[in-house]
């Protein structure tokens, strides 16, 4: 296990640095200046060359690229992970205000995401080709076809125009109003959770078709088992295995998709501060926000693979 | 406590009154360089009113969060915006009009007859917001930063003030301004009253090595003081118990929150009621505004021409021809309604078409290129592509549109309008603003849309940035000997009356050989609950000037 632990620890460092590399290395070749966003139109615009070539230094652009590098290694390894160079704030200060704005969106949408999908997949599995399977299948189609953003964009208008109501437009975080808290994160998590309740209801659906099909839970019926304590007890602890599995790879899609999302419902979370830092050309914001949802992807993939040995005994590291 | 609680307008103190009469003695023994209107504008000033209920919160939505902090270098609302209520200037724009001129930091002034001299005489006893006295050295500090700022310090208003010599300070409470050469008393009172050139302490730019960017708060003298700022959410700022302006501001707190112009976030902030005023609204929220009881909509004018520029290094539009045929085939009255509900526009030429010396709107509607019926503009422009010798058209031109909805409509109108009236077909090519900026910069274009801004309505301001010769947003790279020595001119006459015809005059060469081409002019969505009063920004030029809220109430505090 140990030995398995590294192995994966040693991979996930060698996938970080390669995002890290990526990352860095696409910012400073895509065109467009950052001084536009510091200084506006009129101030770029009577800029001299001289004034231009002092400010690229004044933010550090003016090194070489590997000097660039190690500067940001150092950041990352400070805590602090660099300044964004417009209003002087740390990026750790950015994340810890808005990442956990966007974690609670994240895991409130997983766990949607389950106490939708789940419930659904096992619907359509014990009943195939029913109705309420074709019901299913389609809203599931549904939601994985309509995108997010603008699905989140409709609930708000809706919201607005027949209720007159729109969520608070400042960060509340958890522990100082749960309520305003909650109406910042419910819109996103819903939008969000539902689409990958889509997946896992699909997933769920076909696994459990198969493991239903198996000699040790016909078994079960054969002794007399009750039909849900065969498909609870039985069927589903050895289907939830893949979706598990995918549950991992959709919390990559939430992150990613909480980008989009954020924006429409205006929630200031780190998906949005994401967008304004590429809008303004904040390299430093943006080179570790990417990596942040980077190292977050592959954490929960890790973490992933180890909860298969607790939920299925016969694996072993 | 009397002089104290006059109205500007309904009642004015034994002490105001001597005041505005020795104004008005000092103007008139000037022989007549300051005028009876501006005469009155030294004795109207913005005060206190004992009627008016005191107290409360104002929500007020506004543009994103700034890149820096540093309002001298800036040139977006997304500093003045929250920032202005922080400071004052030497002279302010009247909240009521938003034109007049009138005292602020400087409670008079004083113009040489041959215009090369500027006195400002300055409030006693003004303190900034660390408790430092406020000084003519502050004024000076501020100004010479402006005119002639430090490396590495860029502030778009330095143009205004090309013409300053010499700052002198005469005693702690009277400063001089000196001339190189003297300019209309409109422009340079204009400049001293631009809401951007805000005071600040001598010795905070000397601690910070005059570059203020990354200074959050730095001392002034405004209405308001620095509270508490959450980064792209909110910046709070308090009544400063201390100002000068006795009994005002009337509000106890300012909520100034950040959101994304003409943003469905805005508008869904203000409808809901979580705002109780909103700036840069987009047209669909603005007009659901306009319907609901208890709430006023207001229209005014922005100090940005939307244009699109040709490269004149290109052999096309190296002929005036091809740049007068272009500027005919565009069909304004439809640029206008293709972007009617991303962002409000009004149709106008070379000039502000609501400054009082461009051609009035009646006139210029007549004028082709500008017509209604675009057919008699299409034949003309048509007729020039011949005689040019590209009455086939020109094929495979580079369209660089900068990335935002209403160049993005614009450039498929225009695109269209191209090839249906003159044959010229174009690839767009849509750009992120900084790369924009970059590829303009670099001559890397045949056409290239996008926006600029000028500080002052007055064409000394935008001719020379614009369209002077090596102009900063003279991105075309045009030049008329004709046009250049004519800008000289109107540089340089005093009297108002002999300038308006120089400036018509102006216009008509830029008509005949264009060095952009005017798409249309912005406007500005504002709204507000009724319970917000004392301002209505209808007559309002731009959003930078009048922005300081020290004369906004609400009624229900």
């Amino acid at each position: 296990m140990r030995q398995y632990l590294l192995r994966r620890a040693f991979f996930a460092l060698g996938t970080l640095i390669g995002v890290s590399l990526i990352i860095f290395v696409v910012l400073r070749i895509l065109p467009g200046d950052p001084l536009v966003a510091i200084l506006g139109m009129e101030g770029y615009a009577k800029l001299s060359p001289v004034d231009r070539a002092h400010m690229m230094k004044d933010l550090g652009f003016a090194d070489s690229l590997p000097v660039q590098y190690v500067r940001w290694l150092k950041d990352i390894a400070s805590g602090q992970l660099g300044k964004s160079f417009f209003r002087g704030d740390t990026v750790a200060d950015l994340i810890l205000r808005r990442g956990p704005i966007t974690a609670e969106i994240g895991i409130l949408a997983v766990i949607i995401s389950w106490l939708v999908g789940l419930p659904v997949g096992i619907l359509s599995a014990i009943r195939p080709n029913g109705w309420a399977d074709g019901v299913a299948r389609s809203l599931a189609v549904l939601f994985i076809a309509i995108p997010g953003f603008w699905l989140g964009l409709l609930i708000v208008l809706a919201l607005l125009f027949w209720f007159g109501y729109k969520a608070p437009i400042v960060i509340v975080q958890l522990w100082e109003n749960p309520w305003q808290n909650f109406q910042i994160i419910v819109g996103p998590a819903l939008i969000l959770g539902l689409a990958q309740g889509a997946y896992i209801s699909r997933m769920s659906r076909s696994c459990l078709l198969e493991v239903i099909r198996e000699d040790y839970v016909r078994t079960a019926r054969a002794k007399g088992a009750v039909e849900r304590k065969v498909v609870l007890h039985h069927a589903l602890p050895n289907a939830l295995l893949p979706v598990i599995t995918i549950s991992g790879v959709l919390l990559g899609f939430v992150l990613g998709g909480s980008v989009a999302v954020e924006q429409a419902f205006g929630v200031p979370g780190l998906g949005r501060a994401l967008v304004t830092a590429v809008v303004e050309r904040d390299i430093i914001v943006v080179q570790n926000l990417v990596l942040l949802y980077a190292l977050i992807f592959v954490a929960v993939n890790v973490l992933v693979d180890l909860s298969y040995a607790w939920l299925d005994p016969r694996i072993r590291y | 406590m009397a002089d104290h609680i006059q109205g500007p307008i309904r009642g004015i103190s034994r002490r105001h009154f001597l005041r505005a009469v020795g104004v008005a003695g000092t103007a008139v023994g000037l022989g007549g360089t300051l005028g009876r209107g501006r005469a009155l504008a030294q004795a109207q000033e913005v005060k206190a009113d004992a009627s008016v209920k005191r107290g409360g919160t104002l929500r007020y939505g506004v543009h994103n969060a700034p890149a820096h902090f540093d309002v001298h270098q800036s040139g977006t609302v997304a500093n003045i915006g929250p920032q202005s209520p922080m400071y004052d200037t030497l002279l302010r724009r009247d909240p009521r009009d938003g034109q007049t001129i009138i005292p602020d930091l400087a409670w008079k002034w004083e113009v040489a007859p041959d215009g090369k001299k500027y006195t400002f005489h300055l409030r006693k006893g003004v303190k900034f917001h660390d408790g430092a006295d406020f000084t003519a050295e502050d004024v000076k500090a501020t100004f010479d930063r402006i005119a002639r700022p430090p490396k590495g310090v860029v502030i778009p208003r330095t143009p205004l003030f090309a013409t300053l010599g010499e700052i002198v300070v005469v005693d702690p409470h009277k400063i001089e301004f000196r001339m190189t050469e003297a300019r209309p008393q409109a422009f340079m009172l204009g400049a001293f009253a631009s809401g951007w050139n805000v005071i600040v302490r001598k010795k905070t730019l000397e601690e910070n090595q005059g570059n203020l960017r990354q200074v959050m708060n730095y001392p002034g003298t405004g209405p308001y003081r620095h509270a508490s700022r959450k980064d792209k959410e909110v910046w709070i700022q308090e009544r400063n118990p201390n100002y000068w302006n006795k009994g005002l501001p009337y509000l106890d707190k300012l909520e100034i929150y950040h959101m994304p112009p003409f943003s469905p976030e805005l508008g869904a902030s203000f409808l809901s009621g979580k705002l109780d005023y909103a700036r840069l609204l987009d047209p669909v929220s603005w007009r659901k505004a306009k319907e609901m009881p208890g709430v006023t909509a207001a229209a005014f004018n922005q100090s940005v021409i939307q244009a699109f520029w040709m490269n004149q290094k290109k052999k096309p539009f190296q002929d005036v021809r091809v740049r007068r045929a272009i500027h005919l085939a565009m069909d304004r009255p439809t640029l206008v309604e293709v972007v009617k509900d991303t962002a409000p526009m009004q149709i106008g030429g070379f000039v502000y078409p609501f400054h009082d010396a461009s051609t009035p709107r009646s006139e210029l509607e007549k004028r082709l290129g500008y017509q209604k019926d675009v057919k008699p503009a299409v034949q003309e422009a048509r007729k020039l592509m011949q005689e040019a010798g590209y009455a086939q058209g020109i094929k495979g031109l580079d369209f660089v549109v900068r990335e935002a909805n209403t160049f993005k409509l614009w450039a498929v109108a225009i695109q269209a309008m191209l090839k249906e009236h003159l044959n010229i077909e174009c690839n767009l090519r849509v750009v992120q603003i900084s790369q924009w900026f970059d590829e303009a910069a670099a001559g890397n274009f045949d056409l290239a849309i996008s926006a600029i801004v000028s500080t002052l309505m007055d064409p000394s301001d935008y001719f020379t940035a614009w369209y002077g010769k090596d102009g900063p947003q003279n991105y075309a790279g045009w030049t008329n000997e004709q046009f250049h020595s004519l800008v000289r001119q109107i540089d340089r006459e005093l009297d108002e009356n002999k300038r308006k015809p120089l400036i018509r005059q102006a216009e008509l060469i830029l008509e005949q050989d264009p060095p952009c081409i005017p798409v249309a002019y912005e406007q500005i969505y504002d709204a507000w609950y009724n319970r917000v009063r004392g301002q209505n920004p209808s007559k309002y030029f731009g959003i930078y000037d009048v922005v300081r809220w020290d004369q906004v109430s609400l009624a229900q505090g």
